[in-house]
């Protein structure tokens, strides 16, 4: 059994090891006979309930799959940048992400193992149909996840044992399988959500077009970008648990440095995520319009509210990291008066954001207002003034991303005045227009005011680029007035970065649970329904108490990973000093 | 050590703030939606109360629509449907504009909006034929007056819908159990509630009386009496038979949530014979 124990790996025993515990738990010989006579539609499950315990496992495993999925895409682009430069920083820096990912792979498919036992067993009807609809697909997620292990240990244990440009190409491999892997579990959810490629019957027609359904690329898209967001803040707050713990200067300098990376990908990542989650609000309401109302106009509209806190959480986190970072750096005080302008701006855009439309309110008070909708908090609680919001909101904090970038620069080009003024003149021009349009959509007819979101959007995508180009030319050649003193940082900056790692992680809980949640007494929407004893839907509350749950849960695996990736730094350590010695 | 502490009640904290945050909103459990029962003696004002009842509810009609006289909205108001439905189209009278609007919605799309409502006789809201009748009458109620009765023809009806039953496609993927639509007091008898517990008599059995059980528990509590009936055991009694009882004859697997919610209602209307 040692013997056994020793050959196989960590993530193949502990699977084998919860098959066997969800055997014995759930197979007893009664439900062996009633599945023999194809009666069980559903199973219980002790103390929580069926839908609690796949919900909870889901969402880890969403969020170690994430992570996994996310660290390879910006570690083989720092270790090519390192490359390129010939900076060894970088190598190191993206071989110490990469460390974090092989306990964190074994997590990943444990959960996943359990995940697949708990819904087959628990949801017996359910997984017979979606494994009717979408039968060879499992099979190539399963050769496709082998082919992962194999690239993702070649990556991890083959640094610096191989040619660059050979580790080079296994990491392009293991991105575009994992790439690969969020795609083919997206078809699955996806089709639950906006079935397609059935008939009436909902017997399958095509499975490339059960595949292909309204929501898959959107979904695809807006997850791969929301899992870099993800793997960024748990990367940048394993940087800040290093530095917290770190004994000497140099490893406060290269945990600082490690930290703000994670962040910068988290926060660069989460710039564009908005427009990623506009194109899949379209796409729901062109599926169904009844899902897409459910979905921002009915049950679920105010937890649209509880995401606006968070959001508006994660970029004044983000902006507060930000300021604090620029103390590190000679020169930034030039920037330091504007910092109260971009907490005004941001405040005030996450005010607007965090409105509701209608108010929960005492009988005098409704009446006081004459209903539940406020005379002037009402206006603020629409989409026009919200739009509007979210994109000042982006263009604020990308100014603060485009001042800590300058911080310790001087322009040395000719056409620096004039380029300056271009730059702020793209930017007033565009906050004028992206506010005009939110006014204007108050006097137009809906039909007109729902296209307003894409030329609002169109125009801060557009400032961004040409502004981010612009500085590029102009600060090419430009004087350094300081150096960037890594590791001259408060620890409250560390606790930002903690808080921006809860915050990624609670809010993709939350979104994990509207999507999956907008289904309601569906299984497929529209297609099977929900007959078990939990069809109907939870309150918005119980709902975040499974997600503060689930997140805690995960935030304890990760201190694990932490905690195992350290052990596994301090052994090469240890070694180096014994050679010295 | 002492880093790990703080980073830990740190991250409990956060997640203890945005748990608190959720609860500040409105906190609402939503059910499937049940069919309404629509008898053949209805009169159109019980019609009209029938549709009201539907649009609200099962056909999730007022999800986007308002009817507040108020212009603005993503969909267009209801508030004078009933007068204004006859001029919609050149050719329909209102009720056929109506039941048009209702089966086949982007046939015909009012100025200023924009297509994409989804056919009430489809799945997901998939409202048989009478259902869409009593709509019809709630709607023609808006301003006008209702006509429609149960016998009101419609081109766009199916022969198997108007049946009464939903038969659409949902049914032979779902296999939803065919004693969804029994009664309360039907379902304590089939699941042989009745072994153990009286509704009838103050007495108890095996089980505690349910007799006056509408006026010592709230639906909350009955509901977790059946599904965890552990959780609270009256004085008396020995706990962990009940779920024992309820596991092996399969109960948590046979029941479904419309079941389960009518039995809960049937408990919760057990009030001493008050």
């Amino acid at each position: 059994m040692k013997l056994l124990a020793r050959r196989l790996p960590s993530g193949v025993l502990l699977f084998l090891m919860l098959a066997g515990l969800a055997l014995v738990a759930f197979w007893t010989p009664d439900a062996w006979a009633q599945e023999a006579a194809g009666q069980v539609e559903y199973r219980s499950f002790p103390v929580v309930g069926s839908r609690v315990v796949v919900w909870v496992i889901a969402q880890l495993h969403l969020m170690f799959g994430a992570f996994v999925l996310a660290v390879p895409m910006f570690a083989l682009t720092i270790e090519f940048i390192g490359f390129r430069n010939g900076d060894k920083r970088y190598d190191d820096l993206a071989y110490e992400f990469t460390r974090l990912l092989s306990v964190s792979f074994s997590f990943t498919a444990s959960l996943g193992a359990l995940l697949t036992f708990f819904l087959f067993i628990l949801y017996p009807r359910l997984m017979e149909y979606l494994v009717s609809i979408f039968d060879w697909t499992f099979m190539l997620y399963a050769c496709v996840f082998f082919l992962e292990a194999v690239f993702l240990y070649s990556y991890y244990y083959g640094w610096g044992k191989m040619p660059k440009w050979l580790h080079l190409v296994i990491g392009l491999c293991l991105n575009l399988v994992g790439i690969a892997i969020i795609f083919i579990a997206d078809s699955w959810l996806t089709f639950m959500n906006s079935p397609n490629g059935i008939d009436a019957e909902g017997n399958l027609l095509s499975t490339w077009d059960a595949i292909n359904n309204f929501t898959w690329m959107p979904i695809n898209i807006h997850r791969l970008i929301a899992n870099i967001c993800f793997g960024g803040s748990i990367a940048a707050a394993y940087g800040a648990y290093k530095f917290l713990g770190a004994k000497t200067d140099e490893e406060r300098a290269h945990y600082d440095w490690m930290g703000y990376m994670g962040n910068f990908i988290a926060i660069a990542a989460l710039l564009p995520l908005p427009f990623a989650g506009y194109w899949l609000g379209r796409e729901i309401y062109a599926f169904s319009q009844s899902l897409g109302i459910a979905l921002m106009g009915g049950t679920f509209s105010w937890l649209f509210i509880i995401q606006a806190v968070l959001i508006g959480n994660l970029f004044l986190a983000a902006n507060y990291y930000l300021w604090l970072s620029m103390e590190r750096i000679h020169g930034a005080e030039r920037y330091r008066k504007f910092t109260k302008w971009l907490l005004a701006s941001i405040t005030v855009c996450f005010i607007v954001w965090a409105t509701p439309h209608s108010l929960v309110a005492t009988v005098e008070e409704a009446r006081a207002m004459g209903g539940s909708h406020h005379p002037i908090l009402n206006v603020l609680g629409v989409m026009s003034a919200k739009n509007t919001a979210v994109n000042v909101l982006i263009l604020t904090t990308y100014l603060s991303f485009l001042f800590y970038r300058r911080a310790n620069k001087e322009a040395t080009v000719s056409w620096a005045k004039t380029g300056n003024i271009i730059q702020f003149g793209i930017l007033a021009v565009v906050v004028g227009v992206v506010i005009f349009l939110g006014v204007y959509g108050y006097f137009v007819e809906a039909s007109v005011r729902i296209g307003l979101s894409i030329p609002q959007v169109s125009l801060v995508l557009f400032a961004m680029i040409s502004i981010t180009i612009i500085d590029v030319f102009m600060f090419r050649k430009a004087k350094i007035l300081g150096p960037i003193e890594w590791g001259k940082i408060p620890n409250r900056a560390q606790y930002a970065l903690f808080f921006i790692a809860i915050t990624f992680a609670w809010t993709m809980g939350l979104m994990g649970y509207v999507r999956s949640g907008i289904r309601q007494h569906w299984h497929v929407y529209g297609v099977m329904r929900d007959t078990s004893v939990d069809a109907f839907t939870p309150t918005l509350g119980y709902a975040a108490n499974v997600v503060s749950v689930t997140v805690l849960i995960f935030f304890a695996f990760i201190a694990v990973v932490f905690f195992l990736s350290s052990l596994a730094g301090k052994k090469k350590l240890d070694a180096g000093e014994g050679t010295s010695s | 050590m002492m880093n790990a502490v703080k980073i830990c009640v740190f991250t409990i904290l956060v997640a203890a703030f945005y748990s608190y945050v959720s609860q500040m909103v409105p906190q609402t459990v939503t059910y499937p939606p049940e069919d309404t029962e629509l008898g053949a003696d209805m009169t159109t004002e019980d019609l009209v109360a029938a549709g009201e009842e539907i649009a609200s509810g099962k056909g999730t009609c007022l999800t986007c629509h308002t009817v507040s006289g108020e212009t603005g909205g993503r969909f267009p108001d209801l508030a004078n449907i009933g007068l204004v439905a006859a001029e919609r189209k050149e050719g329909f009278s209102d009720v056929e504009y109506l039941a048009e609007s209702l089966y086949d919605p982007n046939e015909y799309i009012v100025e200023g909006f924009l297509p994409g409502m989804t056919p009430i006789s489809d799945p997901p809201i998939d409202l048989n034929d009478r259902e869409i009748l009593a709509v019809i009458a709630y709607l023609q109620s808006l301003g006008g007056a209702p006509t429609v009765t149960l016998d009101t023809e419609l081109r766009w009806q199916s022969e198997e819908n108007s049946a009464g039953a939903s038969t659409s496609s949902q049914a032979s993927v779902s296999g939803a159990p065919s004693s969804e639509n029994l009664s309360g007091e039907e379902l304590f008898t089939m699941y042989a509630c009745g072994t153990c517990h009286s509704v009838t008599e103050p007495t108890p059995l095996l089980g505690p009386s349910l007799y006056n059980v509408g006026n010592d528990l709230s639906t909350a509590e009955i509901y977790e009496a059946i599904m965890d009936p552990d959780a609270v055991v009256s004085e008396g009694f020995v706990a962990g038979l009940m779920s024992a009882q309820l596991r092996a004859t399969g109960f948590y697997d046979k029941i479904s949530s419309g079941q389960l919610k009518t039995l809960v209602d049937y408990l919760a209307l057990q009030k001493g014979g008050s």
